[in-house]
């Protein structure tokens, strides 16, 4: 346990040290408007001239251009819907990195979220019809099957905790085979810990 | 030399031709002598190939100007290590690269192949060699890098700057490879189909290759984001853009396969979707190479636009559709040797991940296409790129690392709820104390809470998980803790190689956490002597000096670095201007650190002799770049031979009277 707590503990203190030094800067540059706010703003507008890159990519003139217009919209008390609506104006729908979340445009954000939602509860379905079939074959097929399984139900689950208490929890994998003195339970842990490899 | 070239790629062409004909029909003739005579065809294309590929190289080497492709991607003042880069800067190229590729593993493939594949091989072969055939058909009539000018012209056009990177030496092959590498898993898995197989028997061949050519993309993938971070000039390493989309959904896509198929080689289960997996990864891989070299979408990777659009499209409907028929027609053949036991176990979680996988490919590929769909449709032109993807991919992403550290410490069948609590215990109390930490130092942000407190549950849980095993390996045999460890690993190498990748994916979240949601972005800028604060940095300019070179004219300039008044050290930011691309290439000075990058680049020279920096602090990112060698040491763990002691899984019914809990494994 201890490695594990000292590799918890130094990877925490990496990740204290990183934020601590930055969660204080995030709006440092105090300005009328917020630089933040107008780099985010750059980040959602594309760069009318070049192939698929923002104005916060681009590094051509007019990238310059709409970087500049955007903070002096921004210092003259404009928000963020008024300077993206001045470019959709100038530029049309296409210079928004990603299509608003309105009229026809929902369903560009709408529909994956719905067929990903679909797909989890089918695939919950397939799972759950899988589950069932498997035990209900079974009691068809081989009526004597559950039996014999709920009747070494007790002695399974005392394998469990004396595997628990050698090991202390799961074992996977760590089964050595120097062992040449096997009892019945021995076996049983093996074929176990065979099972839960991989 | 060019004459050799062109002669050799149509002998390819034949021979390809040749063995995709000569093994289905030998192998549905009985006919042994035409098998093996197809199966010499593959050995000796390669060979052809090699001469071909040596071809191009050297007429590179020589500058022969007069073959149109040599003049247009080098010229006299490029250095000749550049060569490998040209030979693949424009479409001939890159196509005759996929092409050698697929001849080299094909032949690989074939030769290797073990026993169990051997009687339906001859399908594999002929479906191989109909990729390759395309390939080579496209490459010797479309595309052919040994076309000539009908003059020989003094100098060439120079090789794109953007390319004079050490990333561009690796991550363009590395993808290359990587998509057309899908091919050898998706034959195994076709040849085994069509010639009536249970489709048991090509999964171990089917895991390896799917594994190689997975790796290939996920090592191509980082490189280019690296290349991008550091030569891009706006300090980001990925953006969604359609061709880096068209690399990452196969990607998505075999990530799910080669989980998937570890369960048909344990269970038996699965069968029919580890094919259509198989199918879907092959799919997108073709889609990636038509996005790379159709170049239908405005993408920063448009370097040769091309009118191989159309035949690329053909072949990609072809390739989705046949696999498919094929895969109804033998369908009653996939049956599962074994049923699902429970919700709770590891076959479940490997499906919910598949399915999160392909969620996240299915949210990519309909963000690519929607512009198409709207210009269509409503007439509207528009964009989709990061701020979607981040959107709607970010909480898909964050449940599929929450997979990772569940899904392998569920075990095979059944769960017990008590067993679940024991195995959850560690990762669950090491993402609440994260957590906690975190919100005691003040940080708010709930992505980023919930992305560290996962990470630690998952780096928790494989932790854990290996000092139990090393420690109960050192109890029952003495062996001392890093060498109980060593064997541990090497006494089941898939599993234990699993588990260095997921470190490393691990680590490429921090990476993208820590950029994403806390960097400090400042555009200045600063005269020769001038100062500015970025978070808890001050950078002064120095002044920048001016170096002509042959093509190019670079600017160095000197910055530097103080932390609390203290000098850490100066960098030296460049920029090299291109008159005969009318383009400049930058290249940032980036101090890296475990903690943090700190990223200087200048984004203009002004007359006066005054720069424009763009300046980042990147938090964690470091972890992102050494996560590759991690990822490629846990591939190579995983794939690493091992003595077979199971082979397939028992075929019993589960719950006879023979033992207790039928093993499967």
């Amino acid at each position: 346990m201890t490695l594990f707590a000292g590799t918890l503990l130094l990877g925490t203190l990496v990740l204290i040290f990183a934020l601590a030094s930055h969660g204080g800067n995030l709006f440092a540059q105090g300005q009328a408007y917020s630089e933040k706010e107008a780099q985010s703003i750059d980040k959602s507008l594309m760069c009318p001239v070049c192939p698929a890159e923002t104005i916060d990519q681009a590094q051509v003139e007019i990238s310059r251009q709409m970087k500049a217009v955007v903070r002096e919209m921004l210092s003259q008390g404009s928000s963020r819907e008024e300077v993206l609506d001045f470019f959709v104006a100038r530029y049309g729908q296409e210079v928004l990195a990603a299509p608003p979340k309105s009229g026809v445009n929902l369903l560009v954000w709408i529909l994956p979220i719905v067929g990903i939602l679909a797909a989890l509860a089918g695939g919950y379905l397939i799972i759950k019809s899988m589950a069932s079939r498997s035990t209900g074959q079974v009691a068809v097929a081989v009526p004597a099957g559950d039996a014999v399984d709920v009747g070494l139900e007790p002695y399974l689950e005392a394998v469990d905790r004396h595997l628990a208490l050698i090991d202390g929890g799961d074992t996977a994998g760590a089964f050595s085979a120097s062992n040449t003195d096997r009892g019945g339970v021995d076996k049983l842990r093996e074929q176990q810990t065979n099972r839960e490899e991989d | 030399m060019a004459d050799l070239g062109a002669i050799s790629l149509w002998i390819a062409l034949a021979l390809a031709g040749y063995a995709a004909i000569g093994s289905v029909v030998g192998k549905t003739r009985d006919s042994a002598v035409l098998v093996e005579s197809s199966r010499n065809a593959i050995y000796l294309l390669v060979l052809v190939l090699l001469v071909a590929t040596l071809s191009l190289v050297v007429s590179f080497i020589n500058r022969d100007f007069e073959v149109a492709y040599v003049a247009a991607h080098s010229d006299l003042a490029m250095p000749d290590r550049f060569t490998w880069v040209a030979f693949y800067a424009g479409n001939e190229g890159s196509l005759l690269f996929i092409s050698f590729c697929l001849a080299i593993m094909s032949a690989l493939a074939i030769w290797l192949a073990p026993v169990k594949v051997r009687d339906t091989l001859p399908y594999t072969a002929g479906a191989l060699m109909l990729v390759m055939a395309f390939f080579l058909a496209v490459t010797s009539i479309m595309a052919n890098p040994f076309d000539k000018l009908p003059f020989t012209p003094l100098d060439g056009d120079g090789i794109n700057p953007l390319l004079t990177h050490f990333g561009m030496f690796v991550h363009p092959p590395a993808l290359m490879a990587g998509l057309i590498a899908t091919s050898i898993p998706f034959a195994f898995a076709m040849g085994s189909l069509v010639g009536g197989k249970t489709a048991d028997e090509w999964v171990d061949t089917g895991r390896v290759w799917g594994i190689i050519s997975w790796a290939l993309l996920a090592v191509g993938l980082l490189l280019g984001s690296w290349w991008a971070y550091t030569i891009l000039g706006w300090g980001g390493f990925w953006f969604w853009d359609p061709v880096e989309n068209a690399a990452f959904m196969p990607w998505l896509g075999l990530t799910a396969f080669v989980h998937s198929i570890m369960v048909q080689k344990r269970r038996g289960m699965f069968r029919m979707w580890n094919v259509v997996l198989i199918n879907v990864a092959f799919g997108l891989a073709l889609y990636g190479m038509f996005m790379n070299r159709g170049g239908s979408v405005p993408s920063v990777h448009s370097f040769g636009s091309s009118s191989l659009g159309w035949v690329f499209l053909l072949f990609l409907g072809i390739g989705i559709l046949v696999p498919f028929i094929i895969f109804f027609w033998r369908y009653p053949l996939l049956k599962s040797a074994q049923n699902l036991d429970s919700m709770l176990s590891r076959e479940a979680a490997f499906l919910v991940n598949n399915l999160l996988l392909l969620a996240i490919a299915g949210v990519t590929l309909w963000g690519t296409v929607y512009p198409l769909i709207s210009k269509l449709f409503t007439g509207v032109e528009l964009t989709v790129a990061r701020p979607f993807y981040d959107q709607v991919n970010g909480p898909l992403m964050l449940a599929l690392i929450f997979l990772m550290g569940v899904g392998p410490l569920l075990p095979w069948r059944r769960a017990t709820p008590a067993s679940v609590r024991r195995a959850l215990m560690p990762p669950g109390i090491a993402a609440a104390a994260t957590v906690l930490i975190l919100l005691a130092f003040g940080l708010r942000h709930e992505y980023a809470l919930i992305a560290f407190g996962l990470a630690a549950a998952v780096s928790a849980g494989i932790f854990v998980e290996w000092y139990r095993g090393a420690g109960s390996r050192q109890r029952s045999s003495g062996e001392n803790y890093p060498l109980a460890f060593l064997r541990l690993i090497a006494a089941n190498r898939p599993r234990y190689g699993g588990y260095i990748v997921h470190l490393s994916i691990v680590m490429v979240a921090l990476g993208v956490v820590g950029t994403t949601f806390f960097n400090t972005q400042r555009d200045v800028v600063l005269a020769p002597g001038e100062r500015v604060e970025v978070a808890d940095y001050e950078i002064r300019y120095l002044g920048t000096t001016e170096i002509p070179k042959g093509n190019r004219t670079d600017f160095i300039s000197s910055v530097e670095v103080y932390r609390d008044g203290k000098l850490l050290e100066t960098i030296e930011p460049n920029r090299s201007f291109y008159p005969s691309f009318n383009m400049a290439s930058t290249r940032a000075a980036i101090r890296s650190t475990p903690v943090e990058d700190l990223f200087v680049v200048p984004s203009e020279n002004l007359e006066d002799g005054s720069v424009g920096f763009r300046i980042l602090v990147n938090p964690l990112i470091w972890w992102m770049w050494v996560a590759g060698p991690v990822l490629v040491l846990g591939t190579v763990v995983s794939l690493w031979p091992q003595r077979v002691r199971v082979t397939a899984p028992v075929k019993t019914p589960s719950r006879v009277p023979s033992g207790p809990r039928p093993s499967a494994a």
